[in-house]
């Protein structure tokens, strides 16, 4: 039961990430002639996310966020310097593609896993999923 | 997902701001013949949030171009001076083309990513459906 629990805190990070670098890819794109825009990625899930095992940071005010808590990710924002068009421009529309298919990829794989582990957990209860 | 960066907004804000592009793009081309007409330029600024961009781009009001005018030979024009020749535009409308293709380019690649976006949030909406 916690490892299914733990498959879904999971899944939810990748979503997160997922949408995130999301968010990044379409600024990429939005700024694909912007004079002096350097391309911006995160760091890859598999990398950088903390497993429910590792020890949480403590929130020792109630104000203190807790966006640090279990199954998230320490994905950090990469700016890439590499081939810079004249303007100062990194952007390059084709590895754009290539990232919102990865991005669209793992999402759905996350939804995916998502759904499947609820279903797991509805036939453990014995319904029918 | 907050609606000020989510990735549709910044989508849509590449969008205009190539849309705004092509608006000057044909301002240019249709004064391609008027008299002492200067193309104007437009460039982008990435918006800034706390120092950093936030993915949202914006058009810079237009410049004007800076560079010499044609003059073309036509005594009979009224404008002529007393050599006969008289200020055209500087508008090349080879660099229009260009540029007009460029703009069109990335405002599909900005639709794109606008609809995969759309697609993501509504696959992310079927799990309610259920």
């Amino acid at each position: 039961m916690l490892e299914k629990l733990e498959t879904i805190r999971m899944s939810r990070a990748m979503s997160a990430h997922a949408a995130e670098r999301a968010k990044l890819v379409a600024g990429n794109v939005a700024n694909a002639d912007t004079p002096g825009y350097l391309t911006r990625d995160l760091s890859p899930f598999a990398e950088t996310y903390r497993s429910a095992g590792a020890p949480p940071m403590r929130a020792t005010r109630p104000g203190h966020l807790e966006g640090a808590g279990t199954g998230g990710t320490d994905a950090r924002m990469i700016e890439e310097r590499g081939g810079q068009s004249p303007n100062g421009n990194s952007v390059s529309l084709e590895d754009e593609m290539v990232r919102t298919a990865e991005v669209k990829r793992q999402h759905d794989m996350s939804l995916a896993i998502y759904k499947s582990s609820l279903t797991m957990l509805r036939s453990a209860l014995g319904r029918r999923g | 997902m907050d609606r000020v960066t989510s990735p549709t907004s910044i989508a849509a804000s590449g969008m205009r701001a190539q849309a705004d592009r092509l608006r000057h793009i044909s301002e240019n081309i249709a004064n391609a013949d008027t008299p002492g007409y200067r193309r104007k330029l437009v460039s982008f600024d990435a918006e800034m949030d706390r120092g950093r961009p936030s993915g949202l781009v914006e058009a810079s009001a237009p410049r004007l171009d800076q560079s010499a005018l044609t003059e073309i030979y036509d005594p009979a024009h009224p404008m002529a001076n007393e050599h006969g020749f008289y200020d055209g535009s500087n508008v090349d409308l080879v660099v229009e083309i260009a540029d007009a293709r460029e703009a069109s380019r990335s405002y599909e690649a900005n639709l794109r990513v606008f609809e995969q976006s759309r697609q993501m949030s509504s696959s992310l909406l079927d799990l309610l459906r259920r």
